[in-house]
């Protein structure tokens, strides 16, 4: 049942014409998979499991502290001002609906383009989506002033207000996409994890727990024709996930760009900002599978090979995104427009230079070190890397939305935006929300889809054979 | 899986050769071609519509689509063969090959690029209104902002751009095209190795000079207009027109009993998700370029589709919307058109149909208000019809004088994409 | 396993350690003519469903259904809330904007079709299904482990025990298992029911609640979970502010400039007084009148203001705190003290004085070009307003039939108020239209007269005028002959003077009674509790 694959084998390198394996380990077999992923959340938690927990959910009971006080004493407390009316809290929406992009993609479009090494990555980075798009939801929602009030977005027959939201503005087009996100890529979460939490239903020893997995596995019971129905479901889905992780960010750039403020106004930014939000997602999706991969030992399942694949995606929306960047600077000259020239130059020479060299430096120069193998397969490296480009992908979403805002059409309107205590700790405090969902995933739900990796392992054997 | 065991047949396969009935049709394609293009040339400059500056801007446009039409393709197919290489892919192996010939009439296409050359060095703007220095005073222009424009949009630095992009993507052609030939030979790894690794940065060569190819050879017809997508928007053209090229050249050559055994399918029907997936990339990028402008609204911007909205192009306009989207979209949405390679194959004619259409819509409006009438559209037909006898013709006979096999018969990944099939 | 006779057979098991074999014997059973059968297998075995002969399933066409659905949801709902139901004009867009309620449409249709696609997938599967028989073995856990699983239902027209178990051990399948049907019983815990119940019971209060709230009115002041901007910290009337010098939050008009509708009319329309007119005749006073209008705060003018104001509508000093007093009027200083005697004040019609604001009689005679006619195009709507705004403001002293004993009037003489004047009676001779011309009624009501106060700053001056249309339509009616009114309405006027007459004889009846019983009762009463009594009759 095992395999014959040397423990230490750089599958990094593939001779053409033979595929380098994605599960490594002599002795990996079935039950060892399940075993690797399964005891993560049967074991007690770790020390750096509680010590990160407590640090994020000290940070998330802040965040929830600071959104009480907004509510209370109002959105004063931000530093939203005349002329920038979107401060952080839409930078940090913009954000992090871009984080949550790679799980979709990774879900979605390489499935649909039959990239087995998703298998190993998918459901963290699925997870991730998910609770990046908690994050995100929560900014528009408290940034609409009466955030209890924030229910009137809903089309729905009110007897109060006798009218209908207004559906030629893109603010609601918004709130369509992001909870139409929100709710397709919990279904995809929750439909691949079926299979794997009866998987712990079945391995449980204590009532309870059983009975907990027991009714979040519905009963599975890995019947093939459930497997097949499930199959065409989990391809559909893939397949209508995919053109919605398109739709969702650039409608979120259409929230900028329809406008005509200048250096919003610009029609590259759909496709900039979806392969930005790739940029950012697979940003963040390393930071989180490094540390994780190596508390919890699953170097056989993610293996480097799995982290160099993601690197190149890096490289290759981070290099999207400098073109776009290019080509933006490019048009404003080009189209001899007084505004939209003297917005860039601004961009660039402006008060708000160190933000924009920031997000070059971060977005378009760092990604450029993986064209070396040697940071793309050493750890520690993509990590930092990793972490430059989320910062840079911060700083672009300030940049577009502060930059732009703060030197309008109108020069005596123009103002400089400074962030108060309440934007810093929601800032933080929305990482500490990320971070406590998903340690809490870590610990209580499949970290790697078993099932699927094991039907990688399953090709493989087979192919092992075929060769022989 | 074990029940399909594919028997690799000898390099030398005569099924891998281009068949006989296609390689006689060369010459005779290639004469009619050039034919129609002298003549349609000809019409034009005698008797085209309107007076003659207005009847040569006509036919230089109607130029400028035939030839953009017949580069797409190819340039849609250099693309496909970076990509595939960059990504490693198996599947594709059966079918690059034909993508490869495509690619290889770029160079060829280069010397077609010359009319459009001299017609940029017209002092009164024949094809590029820019290149008529009195173009901003009579159109209200301020000076100051005209000859900004200007130092871009010159006859001298247009040239000098138009060469490195020929250059340029001519090299990228003629490189990977030798690659992947020397490996029928000499079946090197090494070579697959090679082409691999360089096709990173010549995406990103490729990616640039598309982007400034299509701002300066389309966009700058209309010289204050700007967009920045148009480049992605021509990209999505070209890949779609690639895919369809493709697509049709194999089942052409399958028909005539070449590469019967090799391509299956499971090929059509990766090219048929393809063909969806770009039509509908298609509609997103075309979508989202006319919703910005149309929401903003801003005169500098909307002008180019108000153009389009006038007279026969508005309703143009309107059947784009119905032809290159939702006929496609709902045509290829099922798996089992997908599955039958005639139907793919036909909707692959359709959609290099509705190609054409699109050119001729980012075209033709910026010559005249109207088609031009009866001799607007001979011209237009003549022209196109020739540039693509041309072209087919000039390519089967380059295939049958180098004795280019259709397919990349020693290639590693080859068995891989034999045994290839969908979930 | 004790009591197998008992239990149904539900099928048979065998277990298989790989793929291949798996899908081998599946296709052995499946040639043995098998068809309720299934595989059990940790991860998705490719090709199984040819090799156990399962069918296509509809999903794709579920999904479609749903998503088109999202679609005509989409595009509806939005049409009929924007372009129909609730047209609202948004930068400039069409009510109709197709581009526009695309993202919303497309969103809808993926929505849908993914719930079609994942609720779609759990209803064909039959799940969520918590009781399984096939579950029962302990070794089936493996199954999402590590091990494969073939399955035979007892159901299946060619199932025999025997026949099945060698088939399946000849498949290579090992650790045959019998699968019986689940009796144990399929009632729930009580206790469930119970915990259920009460949960939903509980859930339903605040919404019950809520529910009441919305359909009964409270006297209480609300109660504010979210303050939702109730409590605004802008300034309301009569208040103070640090932020302006004088420290008055409510801000004059500024010198010089007109309000909007100000002066939408003529200044005659203004000032009941025929400009033009005033203008040939003393142009120095018409002069100081029109600046007095539109510099009412101006100091420089205040002397020159003062005899302009004498006769000036206070509709042109609207917001003006300067007491009337301080501009001593410069005609009423010349002028001989008016005579403060009762006599003269209660008899506006012997002193003829121009309005003044300090009630400054002036002897000499009225010289002023007053408006002769009211410039309000009258009609029954004008003299209805007029009416409601003499209800309003004059009627608590002149009283509602202007006769001069208002409820003020009234009380002023039951305290017996030493300082109070006789509010005037209207229908008197030297207040008729032909010796009090219109426009000197309009000016009396703007800037008032001896104890009455302007009422230029409350009534708008169309109110004003419209009053001065009701004051004379009551003096009319108040001398009104029968003949004066249209042929058909006489008749009409009869039957109601006839009824009312009736009424009233009846009411002076009933009075009279009353009284004589009350005073026979108040007789009696005095009789028992004389002190009590007395006490109550001073009031």
């Amino acid at each position: 049942m095992s395999l014959a694959i040397p423990q230490g084998l750089d599958n990094t390198v593939e001779r053409p014409g033979e595929r380098a394996p994605l599960v490594l380990g002599e002795t990996t077999t079935y039950h060892s998979v399940t075993e690797m992923v399964s005891q993560i959340a049967e074991r007690p938690p770790s020390r750096a499991w509680v010590i990160g927990f407590l640090i994020s959910a000290t940070l998330a009971s802040w965040f929830g502290i600071c959104i009480a006080y907004l509510i209370y004493t109002g959105v004063g407390v931000w530093g939203n001002m005349n002329p920038v009316f979107w401060g952080w809290p839409i930078v940090n929406f913009v954000f992090w609906v871009g984080i949550g992009h790679a799980g979709t993609l990774i879900s979605a479009v390489l499935y649909l383009f039959r990239q087995d090494w998703r298998t190993s990555i998918n459901r963290a980075a699925e997870a991730m989506t998910i609770f990046a798009v908690v994050c995100a939801g929560t900014f528009p929602g408290i940034h609409v002033g009466r955030a209890w009030l924030a229910f009137w977005l809903a089309p729905y027959p009110s007897l109060n207000l006798w009218m209908w939201p207004q559906f030629r503005s893109p603010l609601l087009w918004d709130v369509f996409a992001v909870s139409t996100y929100g709710t397709v890529s919990l279904l995809f979460w929750y439909m691949g994890m079926i299979p794997d939490l009866a998987t712990f239903r079945d391995r449980s020893t204590n009532k309870w727990r059983r009975m907990a997995y027991g009714i979040l596995s519905l009963g599975w019971s890995g019947s093939s024709r459930h497997w097949m129905r499930y199959e065409k479901a989990y391809a559909l889905l893939a397949a209508l996930a995919a053109p919605l992780v398109l739709s969702v960010h650039t409608i979120v750039s259409f929230d900028f760009a329809v406008s005509q403020v200048p250096g919003w106004h610009t029609t590259i930014f759909p496709p900039y900002f979806v392969a930005g939000a790739i940029f950012s997602g697979f940003a963040m999706v390393l930071t989180l599978m490094v540390p994780a991969r190596h508390i919890y030992s699953l170097e056989k399942l993610i293996t480097v090979r799995h982290l160099e694949n993601m690197c190149k995606i890096i490289l290759a929306t981070g290099t999207i995104v400098g073109l776009a960047y290019g080509t933006e600077f490019f048009i404003a000259w080009y189209g001899q427009v007084g505004e939209e020239k003297f917005a860039f130059v601004n961009r660039a020479f402006g008060p708000y230079w160190w933000a924009y060299w920031t997000m070059v430096t971060c977005n378009v120069i760092s990604p450029q070190l993986f064209w070396f193998k040697a940071n793309r397969t050493t750890p520690w490296r993509i990590v930092v890397i990793s972490i430059f480009v989320n910062i840079g992908m911060w700083f672009e979403r300030f940049v577009i939305v502060v930059t732009s805002l703060s030197r309008d059409y109108l020069p005596s309107a123009w103002g400089y935006f400074g962030p108060t205590w309440v934007d810093w700790s929601m800032l933080v405090g929305s990482f500490g929300l990320f971070f406590t969902l998903f340690l809490l995933f870590c610990r209580f739900m499949p970290l790697i889809n078993m099932a699927e990796v094991k039907s990688t392992l399953a090709g493989q054997l087979h192919h092992h054979h075929g060769n022989h | 899986m074990s029940e399909h065991k594919h028997h690799l047949k000898t390099a030398d396969d005569p099924s891998f050769q281009l068949p006989a009935s296609l390689a006689a049709l060369a010459v005779p394609l290639a004469a009619v071609g050039g034919a129609m293009l002298i003549i349609g040339f000809l019409i034009g400059a005698v008797a085209g519509p309107g007076d003659a500056a207005e009847s040569w801007r006509f036919t230089m446009s109607a130029y400028l689509v035939a030839f953009t039409f017949c580069f797409s393709i190819s340039l849609g197919c250099l693309f496909f063969v970076l990509i595939q290489h960059l990504c490693r892919a198996g599947w594709s192996v059966v079918i690059r090959r034909v993508a490869e010939i495509f690619m290889i009439a770029i160079p060829a296409l280069a010397l077609l690029f010359i009319p459009i050359l001299l017609a940029s060095w017209s002092p009164s703007g024949v094809l590029y209104p820019w290149s008529d220095a009195g173009f901003g005073d009579s159109h209200g222009i301020p000076a100051s902002t005209w000859e900004e424009k200007l130092r871009y949009l010159n006859s001298g630095w247009f040239s000098v751009r138009s060469a490195i992009y020929l250059v340029l993507l001519s090299g990228l052609a003629i490189y990977y095209f030798r690659l992947s030939r020397l490996q029928d030979e000499t079946g090197e790894l090494t070579l697959t190795e090679r082409m691999q690794a360089r096709s990173g940065p010549a995406v990103m060569i490729f990616s640039l000079v598309t982007t400034f190819a299509a701002f300066d050879w389309l966009m700058s017809l209309a010289p204050m207009w700007y967009s920045t997508m148009f480049g992605v928007y021509i990209f999505a053209g070209s890949m779609l027109a690639a895919h369809s090229a493709v697509t049709v050249a194999t089942y052409l050559l399958q028909s005539r009993g070449a590469i019967r055994d090799e391509v299956t399918i499971e090929h059509y029907h990766d090219l048929g998700k393809f063909l969806f997936g770009f039509v509908t990339f298609w509609t997103y990028i075309a979508f989202s370029q006319f919703m910005l402008i149309w929401y903003a609204n801003i005169p500098e911007e909307t002008e180019w589709f108000y153009t389009r909205m006038q007279g026969p192009w508005h309703s143009i306009s309107y059947l784009m919307i119905f032809f290159h989207w939702l006929f496609p979209f709902l045509g290829l949405l099922s798996r089992h058109v997908r599955r039958r390679p005639k139907l793919v194959f036909a909707w692959s004619i359709y959609l290099l149909v509705v190609h054409f259409f699109d050119l001729y819509w980012i075209v033709m409006p910026q010559a005249g208000p109207t088609l031009g009438g009866a001799s607007g559209i001979l011209v237009s037909l003549l022209l196109t019809l020739g540039m693509f006898g041309l072209y087919i013709g000039g390519m089967l006979w380059f295939t049958r004088c180098k004795q280019v096999k259709i397919l990349a018969v020693r290639d590693p990944r080859l068995p891989e994409s034999l045994a290839f099939e969908n979930i | 396993m004790t009591d197998k006779s008992n239990k149904k057979l539900h099928g048979v098991y065998a277990e298989f350690d790989a793929v291949d074999p798996l899908l081998a014997a599946c296709r052995r059973v499946r040639d043995a003519g098998y068809v309720k059968t299934d595989a059990f297998t940790p991860f998705p075995v490719h090709g199984i469903d040819k090799a156990l002969g399962i069918k296509p399933t509809a999903l794709p066409w579920i999904a479609l259904a749903c998503g088109l659905t999202g679609t005509a949801i989409g595009v509806f709902m939005q049409v009929f809330m924007n372009t129909f139901d609730y047209p609202y004009i948004i930068s400039g867009k069409p009510f109709f904007s197709m581009p526009a309620f695309i993202p919303v449409s497309f969103e809808l249709t993926i929505l849908l079709a993914s719930f079609g696609a994942f609720f779609g997938m759990l209803a064909l599967n039959g799940l969520p299904k918590f009781s399984n028989p096939i579950f029962t073995d302990p070794g089936f856990d493996r199954a999402t482990d590590d091990k494969f699983f073939l399955f035979i239902d007892s159901a299946d027209p060619r199932f025999n025990h025997k026949g099945v178990a060698r088939l399946l051990t000849d498949a290579g399948g090992a650790n045959l298992v019998d699968v019986y049907e689940d009796d144990t019983s399929t009632q729930s815990p009580k206790w469930l029911w119970i915990v259920l119940g009460s949960v939903i019971f509980l859930s339903m209060i605040p919404l019950l609640l809520v529910a009441r709230m919305r359909v009964t009115n409270s006297s209480s002041p609300r109660f504010h979970v979210f303050f939702d901007m109730d409590f605004s910290p802008a300034k309301g009337a009569q208040m103070t502010t640090s932020l302006f010098a004088d420290g008055r939050s409510m801000r004059p008009d500024v010198p010089g400039t007109v309000a909007v509708g100000q002066f939408d009319r003529e200044l005659d329309f203004y000032s009941g007084i025929d400009m033009d007119e005033l203008a040939r005749r003393d142009s120095g006073r018409a002069e100081r009148l029109v600046r007095a209008m539109l510099y009412p705060d101006d100091p420089q003018d205040a002397t020159a203001d003062a005899e302009a104001a004498a006769e000036q509508p206070a509709d042109a000093v609207p917001a003006t705190d300067q007491p009337a007093a301080e501009a001593e009027p410069a005609e009423a200083a010349t002028a001989p003290p008016a005579a403060e005697s009762p006599a003269t004040e209660l008899n506006p019609a012997v002193v003829e004085p121009a309005p003044s604001p300090t009630g400054a009689a002036v002897t000499s005679e009225d010289t002023t070009p007053w408006l002769r006619k009211n410039p309000l195009e009258l009609s029954v709507e004008v003299v209805e307003r007029g009416r409601t705004q003499f209800d309003i403001y004059c009627a608590t002293c002149h009283g509602n039939d202007g006769r001069g004993n208002g409820l003020v009037n009234r009380r002023a003489q039951r305290i017996l108020a030493t300082a109070w004047v006789q509010p005037s009676s209207l229908h008197q001779d030297t207040l008729y239209q032909d010796v009090y011309p219109d426009g000197k009624l309009f000016s009396t009501i703007s800037n008032g007269i001896r104890k009455m106060s302007g009422y230029g700053s409350q009534i708008k001056a169309s109110d004003r005028w419209a009053i001065v249309a009701y004051v004379r339509a009551m003096q009319a009616s108040q001398n009104a002959d029968v003949d004066d009114l249209p042929v058909d309405k006489r008749d009409e006027l009869k039957k109601l003077k006839a009824e009312v007459e009736a009424k009233l004889a009846a009411a002076a009846e009933a009075e009279q009674k009353k009284a004589a019983e009350a005073e026979l009762k108040r007789a009696e009463a005095a009789k028992q509790k004389p002190a009590d009594a007395a006490a109550k009759a001073i009031p």
